[in-house]
């Protein structure tokens, strides 16, 4: 069975050099919460195995029974960023029904005090 | 005298509020103090004001770095000295507040209330993810930290604007870290803590793992590459 190419590899470096220097120049800049990076940085971390062991993605594609091992590399990509759109959709859901709840507090809290204005 | 704010965030603390609090307006009525209620499910907030405390009542849960830095920046919008961290739950004794405030007064930016300065930390499976700490804040910046997961810690004036109005300053030993490397005082002054009196801790494995795992990352990585802003003046941020 044969590993992917050199110019694959490559490609997996850079683009996990990439992730990295983009987030470290958010974190520099203070764009970003460190706990919201780590994902991107194991992420980056992951990519750069793969493209330094490519033997590790033969294996896995020989226990899983797959006929090269470059699907492992598609497939645990898909199956990562699928993980994170799982959880980025339940913190979506949770920061839209904070925003609710605090949106109305500040609206109830003003009309609490003009009507307090008025009865003065 | 300096004067200090001390602030406590609790989330779902009704058992315990009452005696930290009540200890603090006895013995210590000389320490002011902010209960910042961090969107509890339970009583903690209703509790509060039935008693008269100064309360913070957030909406919504934050998390504590963002309850802490709601009682930091209460701390600067009021014209404190400095301000202490303090837990809910019983955990830390008001007794050492006061040695805790001299350290201040000596010039300290940061000063921790460490339960290792002089005892020999345990090596007990609870204290694993303390020494990696320890041991990685030493790596990066040079310097011991016995007790980098102490959650008593006092900040001056200086240290209560900057992380009151800044991104990435969780009361946590990574900022820890990152201000130690940019020069910031640290002491560590030894103190008892007490058990905390009851409820369970927020603490289980798999989120103490994933916590060294950002903890790690955050010291041993990240912090290399922050540019901090010390330049802009507090009042002029805040505006």
């Amino acid at each position: 069975m044969a590993n992917y190419s050199l110019a694959f590899r490559l490609m997996l470096i850079l683009g996990s050099l990439l992730t990295v220097l983009f987030m470290i120049r958010r974190i520099r800049h203070s764009k970003i919460q460190i706990e919201d990076s780590i994902f991107w940085f194991l992420f980056s971390g992951f990519l750069l195995v793969l493209s330094i062991f490519p033997q590790l993605a033969s294996l896995a594609a020989k226990a899983l029974g797959l006929q090269a091992p470059i699907n492992v590399v598609y497939l645990s990509i898909i199956f990562l960023l699928i993980i994170k759109q799982f959880f980025m959709t339940l913190r979506i859901s949770q920061l839209d029904s904070k925003l609710k709840i605090v949106t109305q507090k500040v609206a109830l809290n003003e009309e609490k005090i003009e009507r307090k204005s008025q009865d003065d | 005298m300096p004067k200090l704010l001390v602030v406590i965030p609790a989330f779902n603390e009704e058992t315990n509020i009452v005696p930290v609090v009540e200890n603090l307006i006895e013995n210590y009525p000389q320490f002011d103090y902010v209960v910042v209620n961090d969107g509890s499910r339970d009583h903690t907030a209703a509790i509060c004001r039935e008693h008269g405390y100064r309360l913070i009542d957030l909406p919504i849960n934050l998390g504590l770095a963002g309850a802490f830095q709601t009682g930091l920046r209460y701390a600067a919008e009021n014209g404190y000295d400095c301000a202490l961290q303090f837990d809910a739950d019983g955990q830390h004794l008001p007794q050492f507040i006061q040695p805790m405030l001299d350290e201040i007064e000596e010039g300290a930016d940061i000063v921790i209330g460490s339960r290792f300065v002089n005892v020999k930390k345990p090596r007990t499976l609870r204290m694993v993810g303390s020494y990696l700490i320890s041991w990685a804040i030493r790596l990066t910046t040079g310097k011991a930290i016995c007790d980098p997961t102490s959650g008593m810690r006092m900040f001056n004036r200086r240290m209560l604007e900057e992380f009151s109005t800044n991104l990435n300053y969780g009361p946590e030993p990574d900022t820890i870290s990152y201000l130690i490397k940019n020069g910031a005082v640290v002491k560590e002054l030894q103190v008892e803590m007490g058990e905390r009196m009851s409820g369970s801790s927020y603490l289980n494995f798999a989120r103490s793992v994933e916590y060294m795992i950002k903890m790690g990352l955050s010291i041993l990585f990240i912090q290399w590459f922050r540019k901090r802003d010390t330049q802009t003046p507090y009042l002029e941020r805040s505006l």
